[in-house]
């Protein structure tokens, strides 16, 4: 048995981002933090869609789309295998790319709210530490 | 059968009003497709085309590949529906309701049948015309469950459910697709939850049909631009396929629904301006294309 891999995934469906693009951005990330590491296994389709509470015919287009990318590979009887290894520069490139639109919003919206930035600092802090 | 239905050129008029505007729809098998228009746009009118229970006045429809106006036994077997409000026996109780239907099926898994009453918090003994709203499209739903068909049709059927329930009658949906061939379709006005479970939507507008095809495909091509320019901008932009445009001197925010790298490219050089791309979510791409 694979020791099941310690990652977080987490599924936005109205965030106007396709949600395959989600699942997809969101391995790499896992992959290049290393919680998914070389040789393990995706959660098969089924299992990634009751766990996120979306399409499987999602999932599999993420994972095939994963597979054309060579992120991954299609072990038969046994799943999508991990076939990179962990902090591959450019996968973190692409999941720090990903806040950049999720900052802007925050941002703006402080704008609005006339908070100055130590006090998005403050809260970002706050925050920070009551998901550890 | 790679599609379960084939809608072709389909037109329905009641007297003067035309109701359907040249229809083509396909639903591919195994897919979760979303159908979605404003009140009045010809949903109803639609699934009732696509299950025999409407004429079309043109047009050709093909449902598990047979003609639904004379649908045989076996078609029939194979599919599952609820009507936007079901007009359900209020003297039986739930479980008596559920018996006199099954007696009416072959395959009836009454198994399966007592896990949804059980998850979905309806109590057989609750007689049918006391139920709430809310129950009884619940019930409604179970019944179209019960003989496990291939094809599920639902006309708004989370429309008077509370968020739990609704949320329960997706992941009863995720359950059915992941677990066994089955093809979902049905209309919903709740965008959040389209954009879970679905991955085929069409929107109707008007009686025509706007955009089908992915979900992907819509979300990556409808997208809303912003302009910064270097100079006054235009008063028209010239771009194809623009939703809707509003400009305000060196500044322009654009919804387009053909989005792609070239637009970017000709429109960064053609106004010598910044463009920065922010994705929509269904609703607002709904609003968008609704405007």
């Amino acid at each position: 048995m694979q020791k099941k891999p310690k990652y977080y995934f987490q599924i936005n469906p109205s965030s106007g981002v396709p949600v395959y693009r989600q699942v997809m951005d969101q391995v790499k990330t896992q992959i290049a933090l290393d919680h998914l590491p070389r040789g393990s296994f995706l959660p098969s389709v089924r299992q990634m869609s009751k766990d996120l509470e979306i399409n499987p015919m999602t999932v599999s287009k993420a994972y095939s789309l994963l597979e054309k990318d060579g992120i991954v590979e299609h072990v038969r009887g046994q799943g999508m295998k991990i076939t990179q290894g962990p902090l591959a520069q450019k996968f973190l490139n692409v999941s720090h790319e990903s806040i950049g639109p999720l900052l802007s919003e925050v941002i703006t919206k402080s704008k609005q709210l006339s908070l100055t930035v130590s006090h998005l600092h403050k809260l970002i802090d706050d925050a920070w530490d009551k998901e550890n | 059968m790679e599609n379960i239905i084939v809608v072709q050129d389909v037109s329905k008029s009641f007297g003067k009003k035309t109701v359907l505007d040249h229809i083509d729809l396909i639903v591919p098998r195994g897919c979760v497709f979303g159908l979605m228009g404003k009140n009045g746009a010809g949903k109803t009118t639609l699934i009732k085309s696509l299950l025999g229970l409407v004429k079309p006045t043109a047009g050709r429809i093909d449902l598990l590949g047979e003609n639904p106006w004379t649908l045989s036994d076996r078609a029939k077997e194979q599919i599952g529906y609820t009507p936007q409000s079901d007009q359900l026996y209020s003297w039986l109780t739930v479980g008596q309701l559920l018996n006199y239907t099954a007696s009416f099926y072959r395959n009836w898994n009454s198994k399966l049948v007592d896990k949804l009453l059980n998850d979905w918090d309806v109590d057989p003994q609750d007689r049918v015309g006391l139920l709430s709203e809310g129950q009884m499209q619940k019930v409604a739903i179970i019944l179209a469950l019960g003989h496990e068909p291939q094809l599920l049709i639902f006309d708004e059927p989370v429309a008077s459910l509370d968020p739990m329930a609704r949320r329960q009658f997706l992941k009863t949906i995720l359950e059915i697709v992941s677990d066994r061939d089955c093809t979902i379709f049905f209309s919903s006005h709740i965008t959040p939850d389209l954009e879970r479970v679905t991955d085929q939507v069409a929107i109707l507008n008007k009686g025509k049909v706007d955009f089908t095809g992915g979900l992907d495909v819509l979300k990556d091509t409808v997208k809303r631009l912003r302009i910064d320019a270097a100079n006054t901008l235009p008063a028209d932009l010239n771009i194809a396929g623009s939703l809707s445009c509003e400009i305000n001197e060196r500044t322009a925010i654009i919804t387009v629904r053909e989005f792609n790298d070239a637009l970017i490219h000709d429109l960064t050089n053609r106004l010598q301006a910044k463009i920065t791309v922010e994705n929509l979510n269904l609703e607002e791409i709904f609003l968008e294309l609704n405007a």
